[in-house]
């Protein structure tokens, strides 16, 4: 049965071939500027720890100033960053499962080697708890310990890139690599990890690669490493040194803790809350109490990962199939009436008004299968295009235009939905024609 | 002209047009907001900085640590630069203008935190900054190399001199010149105002006081400075190359990283407009192409569906004339149907666009051209199945009855 429907949607797509091409095109592009604005919109808001996504919280206090909102657009959210003496009392206080804070710096790295040429390698300080908590992949060695971090301990994590780059790709634990000024012994190397978006830090670019390098986040203090990151202050203050710096209300550094269960989530928010009301008892914090703990989640939602740009584009997008789709249905229906004649005849013949909607169903659904796969041709073209616009090395972009199987199979279902949704009207229409009206012409 | 025939044919089967007007209507829609977001975006981009962004760049260093001798390393870079063959000026700077990266403090007009206040992006610059920035000195003078500092790591820094924009001179001190006086920085310390420039950009592209740059006379702490450098007038891509080549060539303690153009990195600041602005022009010309192939296919159909009709009424008397008149007056009616509708359609979506969004509200004059637009697109679509239909002859009519 099928095969015969087949045969005979082959047959009037063939009869006019114009016609079907530009059908399948209409598909096609409504289908493939939907797929390349999907891929990016998907690749936004993507979560990178979607399976710790409820563990893992930011940790926030507001410690901001009357004068302004720390961010205009949302005046009731609290600063994003953390002052120091705030991150460090936290720390302290121990009763997350795992803790850190941490900021972004960079160095000049080089192994002493012949040959290899020293260059700048980012570096992220952090504490020890970073890679358990983050899950982070070890292709060699692992991360420090919590003593390594009170030291601090002369110890640094590579990233996989770093080792390629340093050492050629070769267990390079237990080597020395040289940061500016100071020996590190090499205590584990990453493997291949890059979270996009870079959900632990979205300043300065959400689809940033991971840091180069990982220091216990001490060594920041002590050889007074700079922010790369943002520094954010609202008070005059007179900051002569960098203890005076430590000691600001300038927010730079983030926070994240891992509370496996919602007892956890309420004891740790009860910690800071207890915290912010002690220090506002002190005399710190003018604005009202408004400290938060957010997941993942939430944080990528505060922090606007995904562009307003590509929300809008999403509508428009969709806008644009629908003018395919009117498009398609303007084209079968008048192809359909066309054939009028034929129908009616076989009708006559004996076939049921079911079997002439579900013939010209199928030949829909060809027309949509057909636009689907040359739409996913084209969304490829499209996102290279995309791609070709952006600088690689300024922009992460190539991570965000790059296909995967969800959008594939959400972009091929909507192909068949499309072809289906377009093909329903005229396929009905048709089948309600009376043969008899036809048969009189003929 | 007998508007009642095409009437009536057209109640009697609507379907057809009614997919035909929606079409354009849609299109319409799209295409006016499209155009209003691309013409925004192009108007950010093209935006004049206020610098000579064509012939300047900068030199990206990273010091090793105690072995870079912080002022004296960076002056000595910067004399070599200076020495270049085709380099106007060269300057420390602590950040990049149009980079998306900088620092921004909050100025008075009075001490301790009085007067007039007013956020400030500030660029740490020497005696050349002026010339090697490219921007416009309007009042007063430059800063005297003796004014230049470098103060002690992680100290305040504060300098007895600044320069402003004239947008931030005009918000501190409305009505009256800033030229003499004095603002202040939040604990207190005064910098006399010494100069005023026309007009210059500073870190941020979409900060909305984006103009509200201050210069200071100081040498750039070395964990942020970078080196930049104006060249004569298409000399810069040769001077870039030697500029790597010389300073390579030192060993004070410093890796250089990177030479780039002042173009390059005001370009990838602007992609995502960029982006944006061409992936809406792709999308209306694709919209436009496939609602054409379709108002043109679907009457192309019509036409040869309606072979016989067009033979009888050519048979009874109507000229070629009449044929193609009726089938444009047709394409018509729908067409401006199509349109009143997606004038509606494109409000309601700028509608939308504006408050979900935040955009900027649709202008008018955008639907104006847009319907004008889709109107003509919509006509020609129609002409050449017209035409054709004109060219059927009266003769087939009679052949098949």
């Amino acid at each position: 049965m099928f095969a015969y429907d087949l045969r005979l949607a082959l047959q009037s797509l063939k009869r006019h071939p114009g016609l079907s091409a530009l059908m399948v095109l209409a598909v096609a592009l409504g289908i493939a500027v939907c797929t390349v604005t999907f891929t990016i919109y998907h690749a936004m808001a993507t979560n990178p720890i979607e399976w710790k996504n409820d563990q893992l919280y930011a940790v926030t206090i507001d410690t901001w100033g009357t004068e302004q909102a720390y961010d205009d657009q949302q005046p009731d959210m609290p600063p994003t960053l953390l002052t120091y003496r705030d991150a460090t009392a936290m720390q302290a206080a121990g009763i997350a499962k795992h803790s850190a804070f941490m900021y972004k710096s960079g160095a000049v790295l080089s192994t002493g080697k012949a040959g290899t040429k020293p260059f700048r390698a980012l570096l992220r300080l952090t504490g020890s708890d970073f890679f358990t908590m983050f899950d982070v992949p070890f292709e060699y060695g692992g991360g420090w310990t919590a003593a390594a971090d009170q030291g601090p301990e002369p110890v640094v994590v590579l990233s996989h890139e770093t080792n390629q780059k340093a050492f050629g790709g070769e267990n390079s634990v237990g080597r020395t690599v040289r940061l500016n000024d100071n020996d590190y012994r090499v205590i584990g190397v990453l493997g291949p990890w890059s979270p996009s978006p870079k959900f632990f830090d979205l300043n300065n670019g959400a689809f940033n690669e991971a840091e180069d390098a990982y220091l216990p986040v001490r060594w920041g203090q002590v050889l007074e490493l700079p922010v790369y990151g943002n520094t954010n202050c609202w008070k005059s203050e007179e900051v002569a040194s960098y203890r005076d710096f430590l000691n600001s209300e300038c927010v730079w550094l983030q926070m994240w803790v891992e509370l496996p269960t919602a007892q956890d989530r309420d004891r740790y928010q009860a910690h800071v809350d207890n915290y912010a009301r002690a220090q506002k008892a002190a005399g710190r914090l003018p604005r009202p109490l408004n400290d938060r703990l957010f997941n993942v989640g939430q944080w990528l939602d505060m922090n606007h990962v995904v562009q307003k740009d590509n929300r809008v584009l999403i509508g428009i997008a969709l806008l644009f199939l629908g003018v395919c789709l009117v498009n398609v249905v303007g084209l079968l229906l008048a192809k359909f009436l066309n054939g009028a004649p034929l129908t009616g005849l076989r009708r006559a013949l004996g076939a049921s008004r079911t079997d002439i909607v579900r013939q010209h169903l199928t030949e829909v659904m060809l027309i949509g299968v057909a636009g689907g796969a040359l739409g996913l041709v084209l969304a490829v073209a499209g996102l290279a295009g995309i791609r070709s616009i952006y600088f690689d090395d300024v922009n992460a972009y190539s991570r965000l235009t790059t296909i995967d199987p969800t959008v594939v199979l959400v972009t091929l279902g909507l192909a068949l939905l499309a072809g289906i949704a377009a093909g329903l009207y005229p396929s009905w229409r048709i089948g309600r024609t009376a043969p008899s009206v036809y048969l009189k012409t003929q | 002209m007998e508007l009642r025939p095409i009437l009536s044919a057209l109640r009697r089967s609507p379907t057809g047009a009614i997919l035909v007007a929606l079409q354009i209507a849609l299109a319409l829609a799209i295409t006016v907001n499209s155009l209003y977001i691309i013409s925004q975006r192009i108007e950010r981009i093209g935006r004049d900085p206020g610098l000579d962004v064509a012939n300047t760049f900068i030199v990206v260093f990273a010091p090793i640590g105690k072995s870079f001798n912080g002022e004296a390393a960076m002056r000595e870079d910067v004399q070599i630069l200076r020495g270049l063959p085709g380099v106007v000026a060269a300057t420390t700077i602590n950040a990049v203008p149009l980079s998306g990266g900088g620092s921004g403090t909050r100025y008075f007009t009075e001490p301790n935190e009085k007067g007039k206040s007013d956020q400030g992006n500030y660029f740490e610059v020497d005696e050349q900054g002026i010339a090697a920035l490219g921007v416009k000195l309007v009042e007063g003078r430059n800063f005297d190399a003796g004014v230049v500092t470098k103060p002690a790591r992680n100290s305040p820094g504060w300098v007895p001199e600044v320069i402003l924009t004239r947008a931030i001179a005009d918000e501190l001190f409305p009505g009256q010149s800033a030229l003499g006086k004095s603002v202040y920085d939040g604990v207190g310390h005064p910098a006399q105002v010494i100069g005023i420039v026309e007009k210059m950009h500073g870190s941020w592209p979409s900060w909305d006081k984006l103009d509200h740059v201050v210069l200071h006379p100081v040498i750039a702490d070395e964990s942020q400075a970078v080196y930049l450098v104006r060249a004569r007038p298409g000399q810069r891509d040769a001077q870039m190359k030697l500029a790597e080549e010389r300073l390579s060539a030192v060993d004070n303690g410093r890796i250089i990283r990177r030479v780039r153009s002042l173009e390059y990195i005001a370009a990838s600041t602007y992609t995502d407009d960029r982006a944006m602005a061409v992936y809406l022009a792709v999308l209306i010309g694709l919209l436009l192409g496939i609602a054409a192939l379709g108002i043109f296919g679907l009457a192309a159909f019509n036409v040869s569906t309606r072979t016989k009709q067009i033979g009888t009424r050519r048979a009874v008397g109507a000229r070629r004339t009449d044929v193609v008149r009726y089938f444009l007056v047709e394409n018509w009616l729908i067409t401006t149907a199509g349109v009143v509708v997606g004038c509606l359609l494109a409000l309601l979506l700028g509608y939308w666009l504006s408050t979900t969004f935040e955009l900027p509200r649709l202008k008018l004059y955008y639907l104006v051209f847009g319907a004008l637009g889709l109107w003509c697109v919509g006509l020609a679509a129609a002409l050449v199945p017209a035409r054709r239909a004109a060219g059927v002859s009266p003769a087939v009519a009679t052949r098949t009855v």
